[in-house]
């Protein structure tokens, strides 16, 4: 065998071997189901589940479902990024207001998301504006914090030699420190991408008719497990591709920049 | 693999040196002396606007309850024993959750991690279970076992379980090669080699893991007490919502946010600085 031919083999089993867990768990959930033949209200076969999705999409419920998860979450992402960043900055810039603030920050973030549901559910009643503030309230406190702590960061010899160059405060903020800050800002942007997507189902779940959340619950009510279980396939899988998105645009900004630390990298 | 992995993924991180006083924007000189108490200044800005909006601008109980209002409704869930009882099962139920995610999780994380094709093999059906949080599959559970203890108990298990085997997968990834080679050298065989080189090496990882499992599990706790209403904080202020009992939520949610720092910052930071001070092989 010729060092090309090995090399060949080595690249398709790093190919093949994370499908492995996927193909092994698809194996023993179909075997499994066909040997147990368990009723519908306990678990669903891949190929209801997979019969559910087209019966889903027919019908125009997983589209109307996930738009509207999706615009929820696009609007409580979104403004919880902007506001997060708006207010993050200047706080960073300050060491005194960067300290005043932390603990303050610690404890809203201790009860982000979730815990805001009751209050938010007598505030803005049951629907879109209750989901949405949770979203931003799980998403707004991370970005914050990564700010302060991004903006904080930036070496001072970066920000001193710009100034040096006779750069004004304003170019300092650009074109220093809030780049420097960037690698810390985006890992809040993952983890708020992340909780975000994660307090949105629990949000409708509880709070909500419409929406991913709301299907799966709802489908609880009727034991339609076939429902859920394709639900959840769903959430992950989106939950999964925002991630990715959001690493495409690591991979364009701050990796070609050369900031990103080296663990970041092995993601 | 040194230097910092994402706290998302587990993994030690070292802290960001950060920025010394005053350089782009002045900031006023405060006294040496009173810089650590200024951290009450946001909490009593709160206060204040949480006094006016009720005195000057009368927002009305059914929408914002009293400081009062709240420390009343504390002393009466004292009073009644409700509140004693609910922090006793939320702590018990993230207990035995975190302590089963542990005893699971950890040896699967070593066995993952000993292999580099287990890393590559396993890496990406672990950030999948991870895309599919406990809150998620709430609704199953709650077919599967009812609205009873074991439902909430599987999904704070689930939540804490993937975040600590993968930390602690990473973490014996990150130990450097030389180690294991040099007790192989000496003829250790696998059981001395868990012991000496992967579950030390990998120990300030772990704990990172525990801490992230013990922040997701709660609030698959929270959700999961909402819905299944089997006692507990998140019952309590999911409850309160049906009597309009507002003085109730936010006391709970006080609670909930003291509780989970208390967990956070005193048990498990200490614990973490300790294992990655004493057995943190990644640090320089």
């Amino acid at each position: 065998m010729t060092a090309r031919d090995r090399r060949l083999r080595h690249a398709v089993l790093m190919r093949a071997l994370p499908v492995i867990p996927f193909a092994v768990l698809l194996i023993v959930w179909a075997v499994g189901w066909e040997i147990a033949r368990p009723p519908l209200i306990t678990l669903p076969s891949p190929l209801e589940v997979g019969q559910t999705v087209h019966r889903l999409w027919d019908s125009g419920q997983l589209q109307a479902n996930t738009s509207a998860s999706m615009y929820r979450w696009l609007l409580g992402f979104g403004v919880g990024v902007v506001s997060g960043l708006l207010l993050g900055v200047p706080a960073g810039l300050s060491p005194l207001i960067a300290r005043m603030v932390e603990p303050v920050v610690s404890f809203f973030m201790a009860i982000s998301g979730i815990v805001w549901l009751p209050i938010a559910i007598v505030w803005f009643g049951l629907g879109t504006p209750t989901v949405v503030f949770i979203i931003w309230n799980s998403v707004f406190f991370l970005i914050f914090a990564n700010t302060v702590l991004g903006v904080r960061s930036v070496a001072t010899v970066l920000e001193d030699g710009v100034r040096t160059l006779g750069a004004s405060r304003v170019h300092v903020i650009t074109r220093v420190l809030i780049p420097g800050a960037l690698p810390h800002i985006l890992e809040g942007l993952r983890s708020g991408l992340g909780f975000g997507w994660r307090a949105l189902i629990a949000a409708e779940i509880i709070g909500a008719s419409t929406g991913l959340g709301a299907m799966i619950y709802q489908a609880k009510e009727f034991l339609r497990t076939d429902v859920i279980v394709t639900g959840v396939i769903i959430i992950a899988a989106i939950g999964l591709l925002l991630d990715a998105g959001l690493g495409l645009v690591e991979r364009r900004t701050i990796e070609r920049w050369g900031l990103v630390t080296e663990g970041a990298r092995t993601r | 693999m040194r230097a910092k992995i994402a706290a998302d993924e587990g993994g030690t991180s070292a802290g960001p040196r950060l920025r010394p006083r005053g350089s782009v924007i002045r900031t006023p000189r405060v006294p040496r002396r009173i810089l650590p108490l200024l951290f009450v200044v946001p909490f009593l800005v709160i206060i204040a606007a949480w006094v006016l909006a009720k005195s000057a601008f009368g927002v009305s109980g059914a929408a914002l309850p009293s400081i009062g209002d709240v420390i009343r409704a504390s002393s009466q869930l004292i009073d009644w024993g409700i509140l004693p009882y609910d922090v006793a099962a939320s702590l018990y139920r993230i207990a035995l959750g975190t302590a089963l995610a542990i005893v699971i999780g950890v040896p699967l994380g070593l066995l993952l991690g000993t292999s580099r094709y287990g890393v590559i093999m396993f890496g990406p059906f672990l950030r999948f279970f991870r895309a599919v949080s406990g809150i998620a599959i709430l609704p199953l559970l709650i077919i599967w076992f009812g609205f009873t203890e074991t439902t909430i108990q599987v999904a704070i298990l689930y939540t804490a379980l993937i975040p600590i085997i993968f930390s602690t997968m990473i973490g014996v990834r990150t130990i450097p090669p030389a180690y294991r080679d040099a007790i192989e050298t000496m003829g250790g065989g696998s059981a001395r080699l868990m012991r000496d080189v992967y579950l030390p090496g990998a120990l300030a990882s772990i704990v990172v893991g525990i801490r992230l499992g013990v922040g997701y599990g709660w609030r698959a706790l929270i959700a999961g007490e909402m819905l299944v209403g089997a006692g507990g904080l998140g019952f309590m202020i999911f409850g309160a919502l049906q009597f309009h009992a507002l003085g109730q939520i936010v006391a709970g949610m006080i609670l909930i946010g003291l509780l989970y720092l208390v967990i956070d910052r005193l048990i498990l930071a200490p614990v973490e600085d300790a294992t990655v001070r004493r057995w943190g092989v990644q640090r320089g």
